[in-house]
């Protein structure tokens, strides 16, 4: 007997209206080609059809463990595949969770340029359009950004123009909920939530 | 020896071979010697804004390779006797260039003049990398529209990344000339601000220059268009020459449209 264990990455939404779900997985499906797709809801051939012409696995209704199992004693082979886990406490204030080698940067960030940052940024200058960070901690930008965000922290704090693409843990984040003030946006219970910091901020 | 300034946009078409040529004779009418060279080679243009297209003889890539010298391929300006041009090669491109080289060839000019302009070719390309590669300071040309702006600022981020000034440590010094700026355009807001501009790019400003139909005219004639004193762009032309010699002039508001009498006079016209 060959046994293996993996774990993969798991997308959960609920479908209630068919259009809005197709119109979604337009947007993004490329985002989940290497995920699983739980479903909540009622799939008709019509869903089904759809998400196998885009080639997306899923499951339907099923409740999944939301902690780790415990592991199996009798490990035969174990493939493990290293990704990220998606948080799933409670983030009540940024600052609650540990700095991750806090780099300040105060740098204009120009088209073309790229910063790929492991842990967590503060850059206090602006992104300009197609400039991009790529960071895997916690983001803020005091300054406004007009380029590419790709962020796998905990939290960020930043303010976009209409120009800018902001995607955090692989979801892009419509830009119209960042403009014209400076933006909290966190992963809460699996949920992006974004706030605003203030009305108006002035770093000076 | 003497300052070597590339010209530099990112994007084509923006007005980075006029601006050499008429920053080239401003720099010279304040009676300081200064050669212009077209490094957009394959391309070349300056030869015929600034009226010296049936002078050219050799070329700089001649020059490089041995096959000249200096003094033979070197062009005297019929408009000041400060202005001498070095012609790009036509027939060749810019797979031919190379740092050492160049490095021997701009050394070589800020040892004679006093101010060394290298117009850079669009793109961000060796060509371009070769330009500023050796320069002291750039000026940076931009529309006031988002693709140049955005092809500037890749641009200035190659410039900050591969010149041997910052290889060295130090700092190329830029300076930004918002160029074509059509006030009526500025003022109903379908024209960049200037001062969204400068924000973005983050470079200092040595000049606006308005839009201005005597351009193509001057270019076409090979006259640059700061020898005619009465057009806006000429005008400002020459008070960016002026900042470059170290003349403190203050900046003109070229956003606001003309107004008075002459203005009242000039409507009754059209």
């Amino acid at each position: 007997m060959l046994t293996k264990q993996y774990s993969v990455k798991v997308f959960e939404v609920t479908l209630e209206d068919e259009n809005e779900f197709i119109a979604f997985f337009d947007k993004n499906y490329v985002m989940f080609t290497n995920h699983l797709i739980s479903i909540y809801g009622d799939v008709s051939t019509k869903i089904d059809k759809y998400l196998q012409e885009k080639n997306l696995k899923y499951i339907v209704n099923t409740q999944l463990p939301k902690k780790r199992a415990s592991k199996n004693t009798l490990k035969l082979q174990e493939v493990e595949e290293e990704k990220k886990e998606v948080p799933e406490k409670e983030i009540k204030k940024p600052v609650e969770k540990i700095q991750d080698n806090l780099k300040v940067i105060d740098k204009l960030v120009r088209s073309g340029q790229e910063l790929k940052i492991r842990g967590d940024l503060l850059l206090l200058n602006r992104v300009n359009s197609g400039g991009s960070i790529v960071i895997e901690g916690n983001l803020i930008i005091t300054q406004i950004v007009e380029g590419d965000i790709r962020c796998n922290g905990n939290f960020m704090m930043l303010q976009a123009s209409h120009k800018a693409n902001i995607v955090f843990h692989e979801v892009e984040v419509d830009n119209k909920y960042l403009q014209d003030k400076l933006n909290r946006v966190e992963l809460i219970n699996n949920e992006i939530r974004i706030t605003p910091v203030l009305k108006e901020t002035k770093w000076a | 020896m003497g300052i070597i300034i590339a010209v530099i946009s990112g994007k084509g078409g923006v007005g980075k071979t006029t601006t050499t040529a008429n920053l080239g004779l401003g720099i010279a009418l304040n009676d300081k010697k200064c050669v212009v060279v077209d490094f957009d080679i394959g391309q070349r243009n300056l030869d015929m804004i600034l009226g010296l297209e049936n002078r050219v003889v050799f070329d700089m890539v001649q020059v490089m390779d041995g096959e000249a010298n200096m003094k033979q391929a070197l062009i005297k300006s019929k408009m000041s006797p400060n202005l001498q041009f070095l012609a790009a090669s036509q027939t060749k491109d810019k797979s031919v260039l190379d740092s050492q080289k160049i490095h021997k060839l701009v050394t070589d000019l800020s040892a004679e003049f006093d101010y060394v302009i290298l117009d850079a070719p669009a793109g961000i390309e060796s060509g371009y990398e070769h330009t500023i590669e050796f320069a002291d300071r750039a000026i940076v040309v931009v529309n006031p529209e988002v693709s140049s702006i955005r092809d500037a600022d890749r641009a200035i981020g190659i410039l900050d990344s591969k010149s041997q000034k910052v290889k060295d440590g130090s700092e190329v010094m830029k300076y930004l000339i918002i160029n074509r700026i059509n006030p009526k355009m500025v003022q109903s807001g379908e024209m960049l601000a200037s001062e969204d501009i400068l924000d973005i790019l983050n470079v200092p400003l040595i000049g606006k220059i308005p839009e201005d139909k005597g351009i193509i005219d001057a270019s076409n004639q090979g006259k640059p268009i700061i020898l005619d004193t009465n057009s806006a762009a000429g005008k400002a032309y020459a008070r960016i020459a002026a900042r470059l010699c170290g003349q403190e002039v203050p900046l003109e508001n070229v956003e606001e449209p003309e107004s008075g009498l002459m203005q009242k006079i000039k409507e009754m016209f059209v």
